[in-house]
């Protein structure tokens, strides 16, 4: 999977790289909005880091052009303004994410993890959390290549987690995923589907309970 | 605090005013009993010469001095109804006494006639006309009277000039205390209208809506709230180069150490990797926290900062920050949401939020429970963090408030600030900070909102 970095501190920038290609991933590097346009130009990535300070161009311009240009490239922000007003513009422009410096390794990888993975299951129609295997087109869940049956409202519960993976839930919105009319079930119906769902997944995967807000399914295996 | 009269304009104005208007009055009074007096006093000698001139004609007639003194008392009965006065007389024909009083004081009479003088009489002050007649003899008549009813004519002009002029007085100065009142009443408002701004409200205050007296002073107090505002605006923008200068070599420093603790095996280097991270985490973070506190300093513009927060949501997206590391230490971490909104500087109750959660994950040993809130009590929101870890004895409620205070003997790498930084956030809201356990178990930290209405406040939901 290939990252482009756009990050004018070379520190920064390299660590970072070292960082992901440690963890697997192909990484570019390039310190200059004008420098980014051309790569995403020639090559094909699948997420994007971009600071905000960027040299010349500001990095809120280039995200306003990568969502022009190019409206599935995952675009997280990392930038040392921390302000309310600059991370809801920035989200508004189209970046799916906004971390403030410092920000450690190890929450990176998770976002650059959890954003490639949605913007793969939309393209792909897929979503593989480690041995979990997810086809949201065919309606078919794998655990280790093997087939799993599943009932109508367990396969509604488990897509509606798997597309949100790594994100809280609410039980509420559940609720709503699996009942065609408002009042035909409640709460705890929900309950009760996502526990058969724990017992058919078993060590495949976790649905964690989020006490007073719903659940989340794990996405780191 | 009552303001000694003097100091106020009403007060000025009245001490200005007073003196020259009792001058007035009392010159006013001066020249109205003189003026007044005059014509009582020249009533009262035509009556008197009246007297003087109906003995004349009788003495004239040759009348008998008996006779004169029935005329002169029957005179007196007129002029004199009340036993007040009295009246006197003598008469002298050819230069000799003919009737009356002999010893009553006579003038000589020349150019005038009558001629009018006071004198004295048998111990009385009196009033005396002397009246001549040349032909056909020579004759004289003087009447006196004694001056008692004059005088009270005098005194009863005198007292009703004084009572006109007095309430003339008392009704100018009236008018003056409720004319200056209203007067002032543009100023009482422009005042109240600056009392009820918040401290961090700078916007320029209406000058045309100011009498012309004040408008030199709201335009002064905007010039004035326009350079704390650029100054304020300055500080900000400062702060925000200093939050981006100290955030990104922080930024490099740390992602360096996760990178070289990533590729170094087990063993001494990596522990002491490890604890050179956690060095640079807490210098980060207490770079973070003093940023806050000065970004959240009384003197920092925040009004215009002020938006709805729906607060289920806030602790929707803290809680999902902080999950993972509740996770790996093994405690469970979940809310309890009762919808409410309030009115505020969402980043700043953000941070404090984000602040008592980390707290609670810090101190609250592995199984241990924390749960944000919020909800509403008495028409107040609240927002609360509440664990059931070792707690803060009572006795340190108030002092972990300080900036940098830390209870003795408490493990964790927190930085003392941020209680502090919940604090001062609180203060600002005009919310208070809670601290407190639940039935003697652990820490709840509690931010209680102002009811609907004040600036940062509980809203409807």
């Amino acid at each position: 999977m290939r990252i482009l970095i756009v990050e004018d501190d070379e520190v920064i920038a390299t660590t970072m790289s070292r960082g992901l290609t440690l963890h697997g991933y192909v990484v570019d590097h390039v310190p200059s909005a004008e420098a980014a346009s051309t790569a995403l130009l020639n090559e094909q990535f699948d997420l994007a880091i971009v600071d905000l300070g960027l040299p010349q161009e500001d990095g809120t311009s280039l995200v306003r052009r990568i969502r022009r240009t190019n409206r599935m490239l995952p675009v997280v922000v990392v930038t040392a303004r921390d302000s309310i007003a600059d991370r809801v513009d920035t989200l508004d422009l189209g970046a799916d994410d906004y971390l403030v410096k410092p920000v450690a390794l190890a929450e990176l990888l998770a976002r650059c993890r959890a954003h490639i993975r949605r913007a793969r299951a939309v393209a792909s129609s897929r979503v593989q959390i480690g041995s979990l295997g997810v086809d949201l087109e065919g309606r078919r869940v794998t655990v280790g290549g093997e087939s799993l049956d599943l009932t109508r409202r367990e396969w509604l519960v488990l897509e509606y987690l798997a597309v949100n993976a790594g994100r809280i839930v609410g039980k509420e919105r559940l609720l709503d995923a699996i009942s065609s009319a408002p009042q035909d079930l409640s709460l705890n119906s929900v309950e009760a589907v996502v526990s058969r769902l724990r017992a058919k997944l078993g060590e495949a995967a976790k649905i964690r309970t989020i006490r007073g807000l719903g659940y989340r399914l794990d996405d780191e295996p | 605090m009552i303001r000694p009269l003097w100091n106020t304009i009403r007060g000025r104005l009245l001490a200005y005013l007073l003196p020259p208007l009792v001058l007035l009055l009392a010159a006013g009074v001066y020249l109205d009993y003189e003026t007044g007096a005059a014509p009582v006093r020249d009533a009262y000698d035509r009556a008197l010469a009246s007297a003087a001139l109906a003995i004349a004609t009788q003495a004239q007639r040759g009348t008998e001095p008996a006779e004169l003194a029935r005329v002169a008392a029957a005179i007196d009965g007129l002029l004199h109804p009340g036993a007040r006065s009295r009246a006197y007389y003598v008469v002298h024909a050819g230069g000799r006494y003919l009737a009356g009083e002999a010893d009553l004081p006579v003038a000589t009479v020349g150019a005038k006639n009558p001629v009018f003088f006071d004198a004295r009489f048998r111990g009385e002050p009196v009033r005396v006309v002397t009246y001549s007649l040349t032909d056909p003899q020579p004759l004289s008549v003087s009447v006196a009277e004694t001056t008692a009813e004059r005088d009270r004519a005098t005194l009863r002009l005198l007292v009703s000039e004084v009572l006109t002029d007095v309430v003339q007085l008392v009704v100018t100065v009236l008018l003056v205390w409720i004319g200056v009142a209203l007067a002032l009443r543009p100023m009482l408002r422009l005042g109240h209208q600056i009392a009820a701004r918040s401290p961090r409200e700078l916007a320029p205050l209406d000058a045309h809506a100011a009498p012309g007296e004040v408008r030199l002073l709201v335009t002064e107090l905007n010039r004035l709230f326009a350079t704390l505002g650029e100054a304020s605006r300055a500080q900000q923008h400062f702060l925000a180069n200093a939050a981006h200068q100290m955030r990104t070599p922080l930024a490099g420093l740390l992602i360096q150490l996760d990178l070289l603790i990533a590729e170094v095996a087990e063993g001494r280097v990596r522990q002491e990797l490890l604890a050179l991270r956690s060095s640079a985490q807490s210098l980060a973070h207490t770079a973070d926290q003093l940023l806050t506190l000065a970004r959240a300093d009384p003197a920092v513009h925040l009004a215009d900062e002020l938006t709805t927060l729906d607060c289920g949501k806030l602790i929707e997206d803290v809680v999902a920050q902080n999950l993972d590391r509740a996770l790996r230490k093994g405690i469970d971490l979940g809310a309890q949401i009762e919808p409410v909104r309030v009115g505020c500087v969402t980043w700043l109750i953000r941070e404090v939020l984000m602040n008592l959660v980390d707290n609670a994950i810090r101190y609250v040993p592995p199984g241990g429970h924390v749960t944000v809130r919020c909800g509403v009590t008495d028409g107040r929101a609240y927002l609360e963090v509440d664990d059931d870890g070792p707690g803060i004895p009572p006795d340190k409620r108030q002092a972990v408030r300080q900036r940098f205070y830390r209870v003795p003997n408490t493990p964790g790498g927190g930085c003392g600030l941020g209680l502090a930084i919940a604090d001062e956030v609180a203060r600002l809201h005009g919310a208070e900070l809670e601290i407190g356990d639940t039935d003697g178990v652990g820490t709840r930290v509690r931010l209680r909102f102002s009811q609907a209405g004040a600036l940062c406040s509980t809203e409807a939901v």
